[in-house]
């Protein structure tokens, strides 16, 4: 399993009621599994557990194997290798598109890294926008940016949220084309956040419904 | 489990500085409390049993009647910026905070000046038209005259938290109620008043804490209030027991204002569910109208600025340069002491703001609590904690200095590192408001995605979020800056022997009726307020703009 949740349970406030509540979920490697509910079901909350940004009250997260939450143990969101695309995409807007693809990844050498860069923007069809910056950038580009400054790194995982919330329809079915063509052309296990059903089998990914 | 995620995502490492920075930001405070059950000095029972009252009524006075003619002042003047457009709108948008960058001891002996016998103003009325009027109409220095300086000087805090509500108030509100056939007036009262309620009260209640800090004007006007009491007993009588008793007294009546201002305010809390908000559309004033406007504008302009600073620049020339050397020496102190003290407690704000963004929200809130907490102190009373606490200190050092038989006779007390420490108690709490409302500004997902991608709270710190927080340090640093340039009651309490900035040089020659001179260090000290008025203000607008494009 490349993702396992096991009673996973979470409250933003211990005066709410748990917004995640004895969650269960198996992903395979590979898979792509798409949560579809209404805002308010969680289902966001789970990928921020998932990512290690919300510490979770009790139930257990393991990532590939190991576990990363849970049994008293908490592994910080910088420790588990995986990789997020935010709602807003989140692009640090002081650094270039080239220096926000390369963040990840700055363990590499120079020029592995602008190897990588290169080959990371072929993959999402922007070449040549190394120099950028992202208020240059359309949204739907901006979308694309983050998708590859998220998979530079190699993630285990590929979290979602939302991705498709900020598009209009026109560009909608064109992206949801284009990453469901990424996605399956590198096999990242991914799960994504949406709260229309029809984006989940756009992108052929197995339903999971959550109030 | 549970305590993980009441710490939430803080490192151990920025607590504990935070920490740290917290507990000395207190101890001062906390050393008055348990001083007060200390022996009461030899003069206390003189002081309770004849002066107390007096205090307690000159006090009183002076801060509500501030309080409440500032936020009449205040909010009209931000309705009508931020409603009608005029000639001279645009200027005065900006130059009616300009007051500010005139200390109100400042504008105190410079209109006690202009007043006097031999001030232009009887000067003028004698020569030219023979008048001989009674002194009486010219008798600035008394309470009356101590509620007109502070309102005239202070009332920009009201001006500027209510107008920058009223611009985040959608615009339909004020043109349907135009629609539905109300006068502008009717509108005033009725809708923007209330609505604003929260805004207006929190701008007063700052002026009514200036106020309570103020040593200058009471002082040169001879008004007894607590922070002169605490002056005369530490200063004259040297009784610390007393000045500590003097200073709980003036915490009490803070918290009197504090509880006013939460009760005032309401549990109500105004805000728009729509996120669609335009900014008011100015409607254009035509004929009497705005002339009138013009005249309340400008005429509050004239009296908070203009007519200060021109007399100032006259007095200033008559000097004719006389002590450039040494004005140039107390810019030269005052710049390096402010400029440095703001470095320091800039540093100390983002580390605290750093970690409660990453507490949770019982945690961050009670960070924020007791940092803003030294801003609604008055400096007397900071100043005789913080006394207290380096005297503990130097008697700690001490024993450890003979203890290991070193003769380095190091000593806090009276040195610039006590009255740095001041600063910090003092000004923390507005360093802080600049960086957490740059953190609010930026948000939460950048810090999020560069965890995700594998980076520290440390190394997002320096890569991600400093560089983002640019201009709120930028404005951050200005405000503490020209807060400490302008500082008076610490920096005469806590200040090394021969030690002067031009706040207090400018306030000693004022005091000793040398006002060409005090004229010099004056000009300079309003230069840099209003220069660093404009880069905030032209910053933001700047921004504004940018945004809009």
């Amino acid at each position: 399993m490349q993702l396992e949740i096991k009673n996973l349970t979470f409250a933003y406030n211990k005066k709410e009621a748990n917004i995640v509540d004895n969650f269960n979920l198996e992903v395979k490697k590979g898979e792509v599994v798409a949560l579809v509910g209404a805002s308010g079901s969680g289902k966001s909350t789970v990928l921020r557990l998932t990512a290690g940004l919300e510490i979770p009250d009790s139930g257990k997260i393991s990532i590939a194997g190991q576990t990363v939450a849970g049994d008293h143990k908490f592994r910080a969101a910088e420790k588990r290798e995986v990789g997020m695309v935010f709602q807003d995409y989140a692009l640090f807007p002081h650094l270039s598109v080239e220096k926000n693809i390369g963040f990840g990844i700055d363990h590499l050498s120079k020029s592995k890294r602008k190897a990588r860069v290169k080959e990371l923007l072929k993959l999402v069809n922007l070449e040549g926008f190394e120099k950028r910056y992202p208020h240059q950038l359309s949204g739907g580009q901006q979308q694309r940016i983050a998708l590859a400054r998220t998979l530079a790194p190699g993630p285990k995982l590929l979290l979602l949220d939302e991705p498709f919330s900020n598009l209009d329809a026109e560009l909608k079915d064109k992206i949801r084309g284009e990453l469901n063509q990424i996605i399956k052309e590198i096999g990242v296990t991914t799960i994504l956040v949406s709260h229309d059903r029809e984006d989940a089998e756009f992108m052929q990914a197995r339903e999971i419904i959550m109030n | 489990m549970q305590l993980l995620k009441k710490l939430k995502k803080a490192s151990p490492g920025w607590f504990l500085l935070t920490v740290g920075i917290i507990i000395l930001l207190l101890i001062p405070n906390l050393n008055i409390i348990i001083n007060l059950f200390g022996e009461a000095g030899e003069n206390w029972e003189h002081v309770r049993n004849y002066l107390l009252v007096n205090y307690f009524q000159n006090s009183l006075i002076l801060v509500l009647a501030t309080g409440l003619l500032a936020a009449f002042l205040g909010a009209g003047l931000a309705w009508v910026i931020a409603a009608y457009n005029f000639p001279g709108r645009d200027f005065l948008s900006w130059g009616l905070i300009l007051p500010l960058a005139i200390p109100p001891y400042i504008g105190a002996y410079v209109y006690q000046g202009m007043f006097s016998y031999t001030g232009p103003l009887q000067t003028f009325l004698r020569n030219k038209f023979q008048l001989r009027l009674s002194q009486q109409y010219f008798d600035f220095m008394n309470i009356r005259g101590a509620i007109f300086i502070y309102t005239i000087f202070l009332f920009p805090y009201v001006f500027l938290m209510t107008r920058a509500f009223l611009s985040k108030q959608s615009a339909s509100l004020l043109e349907s109620s135009r629609l539905l056939g109300k006068s502008d007036n009717t509108i005033f009262f009725k809708i923007i008043l209330p609505l604003s309620r929260g805004a207006v009260v929190a701008g007063s209640s700052l002026v009514m804490m200036e106020v309570l800090n103020d040593y200058g004007v009471v002082k040169y006007f001879g008004i007894s209030t607590f922070t002169t009491a605490i002056f005369k007993s530490w200063f004259g009588m040297g009784d610390l027991p007393t000045s500590v008793r003097l200073a709980v007294m003036a915490m009490l009546v803070i918290f009197v204002v504090l509880f006013i201002e939460k009760l005032l305010r309401g549990g109500r809390k105004y805000s728009y569910s729509t996120s669609n908000i335009r900014p008011v559309s100015r409607r254009k004033l035509e004929g009497s109208r705005k002339v009138l406007a013009q005249l309340f504008t400008y005429g509050v302009f004239f009296f908070g600025f203009l007519l200060p600073t021109v007399q100032l620049l006259y007095w200033s020339f008559l000097s004719r340069g006389g002590g450039l050397m040494e004005t140039l020496h107390f810019a030269f102190t005052s710049f390096l002491t402010g400029g440095g003290a703001a470095v320091l407690i800039l540093t100390g704000a983002v580390i605290i703001a750093t970690t409660a963004r990453m507490s949770s929200n019982f945690v961050s809130n009670l960070l924020a609590r007791i940092t803003i907490l030294g801003y609604s102190i008055p400096g007397a009373v900071i100043a005789v904690g913080v006394l207290l606490f380096m005297l503990q200190l130097d008697g700690v050092l001490s024993f450890l200095q003979t203890g290991f038989g070193i003769e380095a006779n190091v000593v806090l007390s009276s040195t610039l590192v006590m009255l740095i420490f001041a600063y910090a108690v003092r000004f923390m709490g507005i360093a802080f408001n600049s960086v957490n409302s740059g953190y609010e500004k930026i948000g939460e997902s950048y810090f999020e995605a560069s965890r995700t991608l594998g980076k520290g709270v440390t190394e997002t710190f320096f890569k991600i979020d400093l560089p983002m927080l640019k201009p709120a340090l930028m404005s951050g640093f200005l405000l503490v800056f020209i807060e400490i340039m302008k500082e008076l009651p610490l920096t005469m309490i806590l200040r090394p022997f021969n030690f002067d900035t031009l706040a207090t040089k400018a306030f000693e020659y004022a005091s000793d009726e040398m006002i060409y001179r005090a004229a010099d260090l004056s000009l300079v000290l309003i230069f840099f307020s209003a220069a660093a008025i404009y880069l905030i203000t032209h910053h933001r607008r700047r921004k504004n703009n940018a945004v809009r494009n």
